[in-house]
């Protein structure tokens, strides 16, 4: 038995000198791990694949691109995996995402992206614009201020605002805790209204229409898969909403204040090219921001609902 | 040199399996035992991990804290208990209705959030998915095993005292057991409780292990429970046949599903089929006793009996 062991531990110190040697050629591996099938995380992935391989070159990237499902233990699962094959850089894209991967190594960088508030996913108190760890990344906060902006713009006579957001998504309590205090200043009443799932998503909303004039939808991955039935009770109700981003205006919002998850994941894959190529050390490395956000608006709900925006909006496609 | 990176994952695999097996154990004694499908777990296990996450953020030792899972997860069982014997509710439905109550009690528990971080770097925590690889007893592994046999021989006591038979009974007969003078509506609302209690001490584990409660952490947990539960009595059924063996077998169960999902993602499948993989490896292992005891009858009438 023990002559076995030996050779079996003799036999992986020599496959790990042949794996030592050949990472000598400067071909990068990626981990990528997204936590679910969603088309903002699909377009953050996108984008950061593009940037890198355009950086590098096809030949000098090797990514390996995992999607947990929508399950957090999977998360785990998948993060050791890349740990163990020692992946030069990793990507997680959304917060439980970016939570496994910080438990799994300390040694590996890491970005982020599709994360909203890192001192609060990262659990980092006096936070200073860089995590001090071997953490940075992108954030998807949505311009705040400039939505409350553009909801006072569009509906300076409504009196209550209702705040629909999914129980389940720790980045939209704290957009909805923020938009608050903005649109208070700007003398609004808010009442959020909080749903667990599809489920209950059509009754919670018809509560949100009959108790006020204008509805604002945060960046929200929940609200964002089932649009149809929020427009499907928001519609007959005549209520407007106000989305926090573009996939969730197009199904159904008059208008956004929306970043783009492509340029997102685009900025995050020119940072893993500074972190792997120009040496930037990760846990100084600013979070940084999307890079711009664009007014837009839905023709059609417009046309629905009677609305008519300012010339400065994009129709969105 | 494949083949190196799917060695180096083997030791999170093994402590994942090893969390959920403490888990599957507690999914034994109302699968097995009690012979009811509790489907308490998926919020019992993620109450567990909130109440953990919770305390451990207010720098409350992590004993303490686990041990509160423990309790709390006593308390979902006696929920699902009371509404399947007081109020004469399926347990299937029972369960499934502590579970929706228990995802808004989740929220309570972390103060309206969706996801509490617990950062290994500031919190005294028991493990952590980043010591997986240490080669000392800061490894999770050391401590879960440690865990893992202190639990199994104390429900091997439990079990072994008169009320411990008496519950057992429950599950084997019910009617013959009342016969007995047992209350089988009490053991059942222990036995729930019991388990319930387990899942969620296993879900402050895995708090700690992966770094944060999610009130989504345990969607499905039932899943792997079971999965755990049938894989380790197909695979070890026969090498253990003594009541503290087959929470063993439980165990590895779990850690034999890690593996194998290891291996499914190290294989480079696309992750998106990762759930349809997961329903297919549990239906084959639940068809494996059943196409055994097919073949065994055929055998019989082949031969006449």
């Amino acid at each position: 038995m023990k002559k076995i062991l030996s050779i079996i531990v003799a036999l992986c110190m020599c496959l790990a000198c042949i794996s030592g040697t050949a990472a000598e050629d400067k071909n990068y591996t990626v981990g990528v791990l997204q936590l679910i099938q969603h088309v903002a995380l699909d377009a953050a992935t996108q984008g950061f694949v593009d940037a890198l391989t355009e950086k590098l070159g096809a030949d000098h990237v090797t990514f390996d691109i995992q999607n947990a499902s929508g399950d957090s233990a999977n998360c785990t699962t998948i993060a050791n995996g890349f740990v163990s094959a020692n992946v030069d850089l990793i990507m997680a894209n959304a917060t439980p995402a970016l939570q496994a991967c910080a438990a799994a190594t300390v040694d590996i960088p890491i970005l982020g992206t599709s994360v909203t508030d890192y001192a609060t996913a990262l659990d980092i108190d006096n936070w200073n614009g860089s995590t001090g760890l071997n953490i940075s990344g992108t954030c998807d906060l949505a311009p705040m201020q400039g939505q409350a902006d553009m909801l006072h713009e569009l509906f300076p006579d409504a009196a209550k605002v209702g705040l629909l957001y999914c129980s389940a998504e720790p980045n939209s309590l704290y957009q909805v805790n923020v938009i608050t205090e903005y649109l208070t200043a700007y003398g609004y009443e808010c009442k959020p209204f909080a749903f667990a799932d599809s489920n209950d998503l059509a009754s919670v909303t018809q509560n949100a229409c009959d108790e006020c004039d204008v509805l604002y939808v945060p960046t929200d991955n929940t609200a964002a898969s089932y649009t149809e039935t929020i427009a499907n009770v928001t519609i007959p109700a005549g209520k407007p909403v106000v989305a926090g981003e573009e996939g969730i205006c197009k199904g159904c919002g008059v208008a956004t204040l929306s970043i783009s998850y492509y340029d997102l994941g685009y900025a995050t894959g020119l940072m893993a090219y500074e972190v792997l190529v120009n040496g930037a050390d990760v846990s100084t490395l600013p979070v940084e921001t999307a890079p711009n956000a664009v007014k837009e608006y839905n023709a059609d709900m417009c046309a629905t609902l009677g609305i008519t925006v300012p010339e400065d909006y994009v129709a969105i496609q | 040199m494949e083949l190196v990176k799917l060695f180096n994952a083997f030791p999170g695999a093994i402590s994942q399996g090893l969390v959920w097996g403490l888990m599957a154990i507690g999914v034994y004694i109302t699968y097995r035992i009690l012979d009811v499908a509790d489907l308490t777990v998926d919020g019992s296990m993620a109450t567990g991990g909130a109440v953990a996450a919770v305390m451990i953020t207010s720098g409350i030792d992590p004993w303490v804290a686990v041990l509160c899972a423990f309790l709390v997860g006593l308390l979902a069982g006696l929920m699902t208990g009371l509404f399947h014997t007081a109020m004469g509710i399926p347990a299937i439905l029972s369960g499934i209705l502590t579970q929706l109550a228990l995802y808004s009690i989740n929220l309570r528990i972390m103060g309206g959030k969706a996801n509490t971080a617990v950062n290994v770097s500031k919190y005294h925590v028991l493990i952590t998915s980043r010591n997986v690889r240490a080669l000392s007893l800061e490894n999770p592994i050391c401590l879960l095993l440690v865990l893992t046999a202190v639990l199994i021989l104390a429900l091997h006591f439990f079990f072994g005292t008169e009320y411990g038979c008496a519950l057992r009974a429950t599950g084997a007969n019910q009617n013959m057991a009342r016969a007995q003078g047992i209350n089988t509506r009490f053991g059942t609302v222990v036995g729930l409780m019991l388990s319930n209690g387990i899942v969620s001490f296993s879900g402050a584990m895995l708090t700690q292990y992966q770094g944060f409660a999610d009130v989504q952490m345990a969607r499905g947990a039932i899943v792997i429970g079971l999965a755990a539960v049938i894989i380790g009595e197909v695979v070890f059924g026969k090498l253990f046949r003594s009541f503290w063996g087959k929470l063993i077998c439980v165990s590895l169960g779990a850690v034999i599903y890690y593996l194998v999902m290891q291996i499914v993602l190290w294989l480079g499948l696309n992750t998106n089929d990762l759930k349809m993989l997961t329903a297919l490896v549990v239906a084959v292992f639940l068809a494996v006793p059943y196409w055994k005891g097919l073949a065994v009858q055929k055998k019989i009438r082949k031969r006449g009996v």
